[in-house]
């Protein structure tokens, strides 16, 4: 554009030079007939002209010096776009490496949370252990009703012997004294049988509540494994669609 | 640490999952009174199935007293069934405790449900040892014919408080959600 | 050639859904756990639905259906949870293992006997 502005300065000054040269030559034609009368015309002519290729030219240099300043301030604008585009790519390297590790830091985290979903088959194996502690209750349960079976017996027996020992009369009487103390002791044992009852209901009622609870406590937080496992994933493939 | 809101809830809970689910059907009366815990009315007779919900601040146990007898077993056990009236009764009890944790889901967002199992009734004596923090029975009657009783038991480890609105909504269920 | 799998730890559940179907024309096989279930696909492969419970001892349904997924690797067969759970979190397992519905007990056939039929052809 400016070239063509100059070209075009230039080419009006030639065309004003030749057209001015040519004037000269037809006022010099002109003065070689009329003299110094038509001379004088010719030069006042032929200075107005020059005048006014004069002030043409200064505006062809003012348009100039404005071009080349406009020139200026747009190769001063592109050095600093260039230099915003480097500092961009400057961050975006640093953004892309940050996100690079976020990726890899999503992945360790969707790792993690699948590896602590295996703890799943922790209470699988606590729910066997749970089933042979409650089948030797209940053959502690059994043992003992049987325990409760024979002293009964025992009872009736001593019951009998002390009828025995009474129609045997004096000489019945040692054993009656021992046929008392069999009752006794029979007592006391359906007494501990109760209480050995009591303490194993107290037992099952414990170990159930426990496994119960731990049975359902797995499952509260392989629920929400589950959640931070999704989320994790969710979270994980968001990043690596990024970097495709 | 149960607040009274909290048993209220508790207790509004229980009503709710006991009236749709331990009914067959949803026409049947279902009666269901407070049980005071004092010796008469503690029944060492029969048996009883255990369920627990469990969460991060409490586990709740679930007791359901009952006597195989024949008004009970002919209540739930479908004529031309072959199932075991054992198993069938299972099945409710899981049902109720089941409607119980869906009902709880919404104040307490992880829990988790154990299968149930059963043990002698005596073993509901025990209960206090287990330090609760809340503990009602009640008697549910059941068309006037179907005599059960059931327990709840809540142990707290953190302290509770909410209220539950219990609506009729929790009666829908068996539609298939499509994923 | 049986087509459906029911998996539930209650007898009567096992009984009230498997017999429902077999009325209605399909061909029916039960499991009593996660690990039986397992064990009961493995070895029969014309199986294109299963219907499981969440919760049962020994394997639950979820750890059952994950498990179908990685060591069996059958992505194909269609997996239904029947069960008293409808927590968020519990949906959520569900879906990431794959499971294609869920449906909250009590089990109402008619509702559900469409679906089924589509699941398992």
């Amino acid at each position: 554009m400016i070239e063509q502005y100059l070209l075009a300065a230039l080419g009006g000054s030639a065309v004003t030079a030749v057209i001015a040269l040519t004037a000269h030559r037809v006022s010099r034609a002109k003065a070689a007939r009329a003299p110094h009368v038509e001379a004088n015309a010719q030069s006042d002519e032929l200075s107005a002209a020059i005048a006014r290729q004069d002030s043409l030219i200064e505006l062809h240099q003012q348009e100039k010096r404005e071009l080349e300043a406009m020139l200026d301030q747009l190769r001063d604008d592109l050095r600093q776009q260039t230099e915003t585009a480097e500092t961009l790519r400057v961050s975006l390297d640093a953004a892309s490496a940050d996100r690079d590790q976020l990726a890899q830091h999503a992945d360790r985290i969707a790792n993690e949370a699948q590896r602590l979903k295996g703890l799943g088959a922790t209470f699988e194996r606590w729910h066997e252990q749970m089933i042979s502690l409650m089948t030797q209750n209940k053959d502690m349960h059994a043992k003992n009703q049987e325990l409760s079976s024979i002293v009964r017996h025992v009872v009736i027996v001593s019951l009998n012997a002390s009828i025995e020992a009474a129609r045997a009369g004096t000489a019945g009487r040692g054993f009656a004294v021992v046929a008392s103390e069999v009752r006794a002791l029979a007592a006391r044992s359906e007494e501990l049988s109760k209480s050995y009852r009591n303490s194993l209901d107290l037992s099952d009622l414990t170990t159930t509540a426990t496994f119960q609870d731990i049975q359902a406590g797995g499952k509260m937080i392989a629920a929400s494994l589950s959640s931070v496992e999704a989320l994790a994933n969710q979270f994980q493939s968001k990043l690596h669609q990024a970097t495709t | 640490m149960i607040s009274s809101h909290a048993k209220d809830s508790f207790e509004r809970i229980f009503r709710q999952a006991a009236q749709s689910r331990l009914t067959v059907d949803p026409n049947d009366v279902c009666d269901i009174t407070p049980l005071a815990r004092d010796d008469e009315n503690v029944d060492s007779e029969g048996d009883v199935v255990v369920l627990t919900i469990s969460s991060i601040e409490f586990r709740l146990i679930l007791v359901l007293h009952f006597k195989e007898d024949s008004s009970t077993r002919d209540y739930y056990v479908r004529e031309g069934s072959d199932a075991s009236f054992q198993e069938v009764f299972l099945e409710v009890c899981n049902l109720c405790c089941g409607a119980m944790n869906q009902s709880l889901h919404e104040y307490f967002p992880d829990l988790g449900m154990s299968t149930p199992y059963v043990l002698h009734a005596r073993s509901v004596t025990h209960l206090d040892q287990l330090k609760p923090a809340y503990l009602a029975s009640h008697a549910v009657t059941i068309n006037g014919t179907v005599q059960l009783s059931a327990t709840v038991c809540v142990c707290a480890y953190a302290p509770i408080d909410f209220v539950a609105n219990v609506s009729a909504a929790q009666e829908t269920g068996g539609e298939l959600e499509f994923f | 050639m049986t087509k459906i799998l029911v998996v539930d730890d209650s007898s009567t559940v096992r009984d009230e859904v498997a017999g429902f179907l077999r009325k209605n024309g399909l061909a029916v096989d039960t499991a009593v756990d996660g690990k039986d279930g397992l064990g009961k696909l493995k070895a029969t492969p014309g199986i294109k639905l299963v219907i499981s419970d969440v919760n049962m001892p020994n394997m639950d349904g979820l750890t059952m259906v994950e498990k179908i997924r990685s060591e069996l690797a059958n992505h194909a067969v269609n997996v239904v949870m029947l069960t008293t759970e409808s927590s968020p979190a519990m949906k959520e397992r569900g879906k990431a293992a794959g499971v294609k519905g869920w449906i909250v007990k009590p089990f109402k056939g008619d509702a559900v006997l469409e679906a089924f039929k589509k699941m398992a052809s």
